[in-house]
């Protein structure tokens, strides 16, 4: 058959199936089939059983119910009002006061948490009370929230990049250390943009608090220790080549039930449901990764990556053209697709494209996070916006038109990673050992 | 029967938990073995050795687990991911209508899958095929453990479409109801 056809077939049924809401995991397994039967002989049901079984049994995935598992416990732990207690009297001098708190507060908790979903509902049902009580214009306070959020994603541990290193065999420890400093670079640029609009909209802030005395700072830095020791535990073993990423999560599994057991919180109940919980969000990207890794071979032997890779290298493109007409793409995907769904689809079709026009795999992994995350922010699909309607009641086009501002940043970040590739690339080259 | 029903996607999502935690087990004696052994080298003693033998292999064999015995109960708690986009319109004969076929096509694909996850979890019987590792276990096990996950979930799915027959909201939409109206948080 045509390929150009058969592209067209694959991707009617593809989105046709989405829209018609079978569960992403199916629909790709079906689209995996519909490309076997109309372009190889190869018996589906073999090659089906192989592949899934081998894209499952692979060691490196098992940091995945591990991370997933630590974050469940801390959501579930005291560790979020802490934490907003801790922030609190560091940033309320600030210009912009406490909406920091949202982006520090999602910082901090994303560097033990692999999900955005989790990260702003860990921030946000602690903050988001708070900042209303004082005054805080909430349009700001929801947007800050909805766009820090993402960083779940990009701050090592991030399931994401746990999915992404597994689909495409690069080293999960890498893609962890070079997620850090863009990371940083976001949080930089968040906070720069509150604290101009806090300066430019000054009659929309509530009057400035009181000056924290050292007392006050010292009990706050009390509160956040036990946060930093883990965070340090868990992202320094990686990068100091101590640990594996399954070992690092481990001790970070150990370190979040210790720290639940010493500040209270975590009751029998609570710490079953966090079993529950992670068993639940791994069994649910299990069962994307099965699906993904049948349409991969799938879409293998219909030669339709191949095809696509060698006419953009005939092309002759440059990276950055090839880059924003990727992330147009991406945009309008993640309009109505979640993230492990949009990295799923990328490494089965996209990859070999990528890989021929010489773009560093371990830097697009930065790339696709930062995509992704601009999906957890848009209407009218968005995990974060799911989040934030819960513990707000507000609706999704509403708080994505707050996040707005923050899409846009994360737009102006990509653009920078592309412009500065060391950004992401220059932390991992300095790792010790491997 | 309903009881019996919920029993079987509760025993295989606690097998999943169970997976997980011997999961974290086995990863914490490999870590403490290795920082004893250091302590053991720093104090100028021979090391221990204790190390779990064919960790990286029954590691992945236990994510198997994990991620196969929960696929029921994620799907009855709404954990699969799916795109609700059209059923937003809030069109009740759509609603029912897609749900029956995206329903029907779901259990299609599960009996694919785990007829031929079956099949292959029986060539490796057949042929006593072992894994490579220094405890070499027969591969039938943790590929009829994936079996089980997947059959289970098909019998689910049955039991969601006859649910949907019955003219009753199946237990994954009345999980996503009441998420979508903030009752779930």
């Amino acid at each position: 058959m045509d390929i150009t056809l058969l592209s067209a077939i694959l991707v009617l049924v593809l989105f046709g199936l989405l829209l018609s809401g079978l569960w992403v995991g199916f629909a790709l397994l079906a689209v995996g089939l519909v490309a076997l039967q109309l372009a190889s002989p190869a018996p589906a049901g073999m090659v089906f059983a192989t592949k899934v079984w081998g894209s499952l049994n692979v060691w490196d995935l098992t940091a995945l119910p591990m991370f997933i598992w630590m974050g469940e416990i801390l959501f579930r732990s005291r560790l979020s009002t802490d934490m907003f207690s801790g922030l609190a009297p560091l940033t309320r001098r600030l210009p912009g006061g406490l909406l920091h708190v949202n982006i520090l507060g999602c910082a901090l908790f994303a560097a033990l948490s692999g999900s955005s979903a989790a990260t702003t509902a860990t921030v946000g049902r602690m903050s988001l009370p708070e900042l209303q009580a004082r005054g805080y214009d909430m349009r700001m306070a929801i947007g800050t929230l909805a766009g820090a959020g993402t960083f779940g994603f990009l701050i090592p541990p991030s399931i994401i990049l746990i999915v992404y290193g597994a689909a495409t065999e690069q080293s999960i420890a890498r893609l962890f250390l070079a997620g850090v400093v863009p990371g940083l670079m976001l949080a930089g640029l968040f906070s720069g943009y509150v604290a101009l609009w806090s300066l430019l909209n000054r009659g929309r802030m509530p009057p400035p608090e009181p000056r924290p005395s050292l007392a006050d700072r010292l009990r706050a830095a009390a509160l956040l220790a036990p946060v930093i020791v883990l965070i340090v535990a868990v992202i320094g073993s990686i990068y100091g080549g101590l640990a594996s990423p399954t070992e690092a999560a481990v001790i970070g599994v150990v370190g979040a039930l210790a720290l639940a057991a010493m500040t209270g919180g975590l009751s029998r109940g609570a710490a079953f449901d966090s079993l529950r919980g992670a068993a639940i969000t791994t069994c649910m990207i299990g069962f994307i990764l099965t699906g993904a890794s049948f349409l991969t071979v799938a879409m293998g032997y219909t030669g339709i990556p191949r095809s696509l890779a060698g006419w953009i290298g005939q092309q002759g493109y440059s990276q950055l053209a090839l880059l924003s007409a990727l992330m147009v793409f991406f945009i309008v995907l993640g309009f109505f697709l979640d993230g492990i769904s949009i990295v799923v689809l990328t490494t089965s079709v996209i990859l070999p494209m990528v890989l021929a026009a010489g773009i560093d795999p371990i830097w697009f992994g930065i790339f696709l996070v930062l995509v992704v995350e601009m999906s957890q922010i848009t209407p009218p699909v968005g995990f974060n916006l799911f989040v934030l309607q819960a513990i707000t009641g507000r609706g999704i086009f509403e708080i994505a038109r707050y996040a707005l501002p923050f899409f846009l940043i994360l737009v102006l970040a990509t653009a920078i990673l592309a412009l500065f590739p060391e950004i992401a690339l220059w932390l991992p080259s300095t790792m010790l050992n491997r | 029967m309903r009881r019996v029903l919920n029993g079987l996607y509760g025993a295989a999502l606690l097998g999943a938990c169970l997976a997980m935690v011997a999961i974290a087990v086995l990863v914490l004696v490999q870590v403490l073995g290795r920082i004893i052994d250091r302590g053991a080298l720093l104090a100028g003693r021979e090391p221990i050795g204790i190390a779990v033998p064919s960790l990286a292999e029954i590691g992945g064999f236990l994510f198997v687990a994990a991620a196969s015995l929960a696929l029921a109960a994620t799907l009855r708690a709404a954990g699969h991911v799916r795109v609700t986009l059209l059923l937003r319109l809030g069109r009740p004969g759509l609603e029912r209508g897609l749900t029956l076929v995206v329903l029907v096509l779901a259990v299609g694909l599960a009996g694919f899958a785990t007829w031929h996850a079956g099949a292959q979890a029986l060539d490796s019987y057949q042929f006593n095929s072992l894994s490579y590792g220094m405890i070499r276990v027969p591969l039938w096990i943790p590929q009829g453990v994936m079996t089980l996950g997947f059959g289970i979930f098909w019998i689910a799915l049955v039991d969601e479409t006859v649910t949907a027959l019955r003219g009753h909201a199946p237990a994954f939409r009345r999980a996503e109801e009441s998420r979508e109206t903030g009752a779930g948080q």
